[in-house]
């Protein structure tokens, strides 16, 4: 394949320091993906918690590679009208009004009904041509000129049946209209397609075989003080220690919801602008419904607060 | 590359065996990706199979530790003698580079370790005189001249001419150790060695030496190495053998201990059930207008919109009531098909339980709110154990729910359909067979004691669209396949 900024994607460390330059700190394992998925030309299908950068890792790099980002959501009930294709049915409906009133024209001098049949078919029928043709996502992302990202997020929440509709352009980059025939790709400027799955349901294994299985974790300590510090550059230090080690503690708890990234980098901006220069319990109790979405998980980590936060100041050594 | 590719398919055998699901396109793109990445750097290539290879989180972490296990080539050392200087050394373990299992500083300085025991603390002009002498059988001059990587795939390909992965018990090891350093050329080496020390003379004993040394290195490393194989291949293809026992054994017959096992293959089997069937299931929808459709239909109307065309979908799903006894001699089994039906919920989403010794009792409840040993613990505690009463349990059934019963409905029944010469009151189930659409019979006891003693299979019988004999896992198996077939 030969995109836009390929170079960018020319080893793992490059598209790593590339990210990063972006403010997305990723594993090795993620660049190790995205590499594959250019070379292997294969779709990425994202597992992982809510929260730990799955959508973004696609929006990072379509903004990497300066392409753009062709995004479907789904959701249940989402269908190929949706997904794929959709005639103009109102155009299509002028068009037949138009044919008639120009029928007579067309059928001048024809003997006989044969012979009016024939001269119909010589006209030429556009009814159902590329003229009627609304393209949705996949199709749109099949026909962009300079190749570009195609996001599909949340495929876990579609239906079975779409995953099957999915399995044509996922495995050979193309799709298949019944009315017009089958649309390709350029060879050249395939799509860079990722999935992403909460994993809500099982992804079927027609489909799973088709992509590379990219398994994202809630990251180590030290990469999530990485993450909030390009997040969040204000962030003192010292402040990034605590709180990232009050993070990691509460995601050992018991709770309904853990807070993932996103709500670290939340909770980071939200003390920033409190002026914080270090975490205490009163502070921390009252900022909890940053990081925590159920009151249920609130009221456990109450319980707890006063050693959690002492453990985690101290885990941070005085600046 | 090709032996590359060998040692790939080798692996993937391996993730098989360790209940990754690998298929041939997968390994292709294996290939492909091995292509691309190259194998110098372990962690890169490690990450990137990972991606091809397995697709869930279970997978990822069994992946991880296979790929340990069996890119693990560096417990040989190699037997060059100290003079060999340290720089031909790293060469070596440059060329085998980060494929190692071990981080390659580690088994440097193993390497250098013994290769400075190996050496015969002789000088310098000893070197000369042994130069001059250079070992003739191929596995002498390998072992001697080769590198540390020649030799270990010497030893693999050895390995697999021996067919080492077929090993499956341990007492064969020393048997495939044999094989494989036969395979290797051992015994041209013995007779170098032999000749060698006929011929006596100094430089002829210090060769025969080294090369015993480096022989009995070998020995130690080809033992190690079919230890690995056995661990990889042998422990698992044990594991599939007893799934294999477990699953034709009676399950009456079963043993306390194996409970967890057979849970697993319980589980295993419902999840392929549902890979399998709940594909086709569909979900009813009304309401949305299909434009496409009804611009179609209505084209040969002149274009005027009046058959309107709807999107709907078939509805279809089973609804399935399962009778079970637990009096004490077929409590096994119920406690079987009970679980199998519970994992099958994702496709079977109304399933309706119910227990009996003698009263009827609905069991649904319990089982979504417990996990399943409990309830089975409470089933058995409340409902187990009495003397079976099959009139009174069709009695109860027709009282509170015949009126759920209808064309959709399938009825299992499990139970040896002994009653203790009480009245069998079969016209209830007749009716249950006219009301519902499948009513299976499912008996635990072979078919020629269906109708010995108080057993009342004879008057059952003809009311049940479907009886089996069902008393191991494959037998549960086929039946809950026959029935989603139906079902569908």
């Amino acid at each position: 394949m030969a995109i836009k900024n390929e170079d960018k994607l020319k080893d793992v460390e490059a598209i790593q320091e590339n990210f990063g330059s972006l403010d997305y700190i990723c594993s090795l394992e993620i660049a190790t993906a995205v590499f594959l998925a250019y070379h292997l030309e294969k779709p990425v299908l994202i597992e992982g918690p809510p929260g730990v950068g799955k959508t973004e890792l696609a929006k990072t790099t379509a903004d990497m590679l300066d392409l753009p980002c062709v995004r479907l959501q789904c959701y249940e009930g989402l269908d190929e009208s949706k997904a794929i294709y959709e005639w103009k049915y109102g155009k299509q409906l002028l068009y037949t009004q138009v044919l008639k009133e120009t029928l007579g024209e067309i059928l001048d001098g024809a003997k006989g009904l044969s012979e009016s049949v024939t001269k119909l078919h010589d006209f030429g029928d556009i009814f159902f041509s590329e003229e009627f043709l609304e393209p949705r996502p996949l199709l749109k992302a099949l026909k962009e000129e300079e190749s570009c990202v195609l996001l599909i997020d949340e495929v876990d929440k579609s239906d079975h049946e779409f995953e099957s509709l999915l399995l044509e352009m996922l495995s050979d980059y193309q799709l298949s209209i019944p009315e017009i025939g089958t649309v390709k790709a350029h060879p050249e400027k395939k799509p860079l397609v990722f999935l992403t799955s909460n994993n809500t349901r099982e992804i079927s294994d027609a489909l799973k075989r088709r992509c590379l299985h990219l398994y994202i974790p809630f990251p180590e300590a030290d990469l999530e003080k990485q993450i909030v510090q390009a997040r969040v550059p204000d962030i003192p230090p010292r402040l990034n220690d605590q709180l990232v080690a009050f993070i990691q503690e509460l995601r050992e708890m018991d709770l309904k919801k853990v807070p993932a990234i996103s709500e670290t980098i939340d909770w980071a901006r939200t003390l920033i602008l409190l002026h914080t220069e270090s975490l205490d319990p009163d502070l921390v109790k009252q900022t909890l419904n940053v990081i925590l979405k159920f009151q249920e998980d609130v009221e456990t980590v109450h319980a707890e607060l006063q050693g959690v936060t002492s453990r985690a100041i101290k885990a941070a050594p005085n600046a | 590359m090709s032996e590359m590719h060998d040692t790939l398919v080798d692996f993937v055998k391996v993730l098989r065996t360790a209940d990754i699901k690998v298929s041939p396109a997968e390994t292709l793109d294996a290939m492909q990706t091995l292509d691309i990445v190259g194998f110098e750097d372990r962690q890169f290539l490690k990450n990137s199979l990972s991606l091809v290879l397995s697709k869930n989180p279970e997978e990822k972490e069994a992946f991880e530790d296979c790929f340990d296990r069996y890119f693990t080539f560096d417990k040989f050392k190699p037997s060059e003698s100290g003079e060999d200087s340290d720089s031909a050394n790293d060469d070596h373990f440059d060329e085998d580079g980060d494929f190692d299992a071990d981080s390659n500083q580690q088994s440097q300085q193993g390497g250098k370790g013994s290769g400075m025991g190996g050496g015969q603390g002789g000088g310098s002009e000893e070197t000369e005189e042994m130069e001059a002498l250079s070992p003739s059988s191929e596995l002498g001059k390998l072992l001697l001249e080769g590198s540390r990587t020649d030799v270990m795939v010497q030893m693999a390909e050895a390995g697999r001419e021996v067919e080492v992965n077929q090993i499956v018990v341990f007492t064969q090891k020393g048997l495939y150790t044999r094989k494989i350093m036969d395979a290797m050329g051992l015994k041209g080496l013995q007779e170098e060695i032999g000749e060698l020390q006929d011929e006596g003379g100094r430089p002829q004993n210090q060769l025969a030496g080294r090369l015993k040394k480096a022989r009995d290195q070998l020995r130690e490393a080809v033992r190690d190495y079919v230890e690995k194989q056995f661990m990889l291949h042998a422990d698992e293809s044990g594991k599939q053998l007893r799934e294999e026992l477990l699953r034709k054994v009676k399950l009456s017959n079963l043993e306390k201990r194996n409970f967890k096992d057979v849970q697993e293959i319980v589980i295993k089997m419902a999840k392929k059930l549902i890979a399998i069937h709940s594909k086709r299931r569909k979900t009813f929808k009304r309401g949305q207008l299909d434009v496409r459709k009804t611009l179609r239909n209505n084209m040969q109307y002149d274009g005027a919109l009046f058959d309107i065309k709807w999107k709907s979908q078939k509805v279809d799903r089973p609804k399935v009531m399962c009778i079970c006894d637990v009096s004490g001699s077929v409590s096994n089994y119920s406690r079987f098909l009970l679980m199998f039906l519970y994992s099958l919920s994702e496709i079977l989403p109304k399933v309706r339980s119910f227990a009996f010794s003698s009263d009827l009792g609905e069991v649904t409840r319990l089982f979504d709110q417990n996990n399943l040993e409990d309830a089975m613990a409470k089933t058995m505690r409340d409902y187990g154990n009495g003397s079976t009463d099959y009139g009174q349990m069709l009695e109860d059934f027709r009282r509170h729910c015949m009126k759920d019963v209808d064309s959709k409905t399938t009825i299992i029944i499990l139970g040896d359909a002994r009653n203790n010469y009480g009245n069998p009151k079969a016209e209830i189930l007749r009716e249950m067979y006219d009301k519902a659409q499948r009513v299976i019979w499912l008996n635990p006891e072979p078919k020629s004691s269906w109708t010995v003693g108080d057993a009342e299979m004879k008057k059952y019988a003809p009311c049940c669209h479907q009886t089996e004999v069902c008393n191991s896992l494959t037998h549960l198996e086929r039946v809950v396949t026959n029935l989603l077939r139906v079902a569908r």
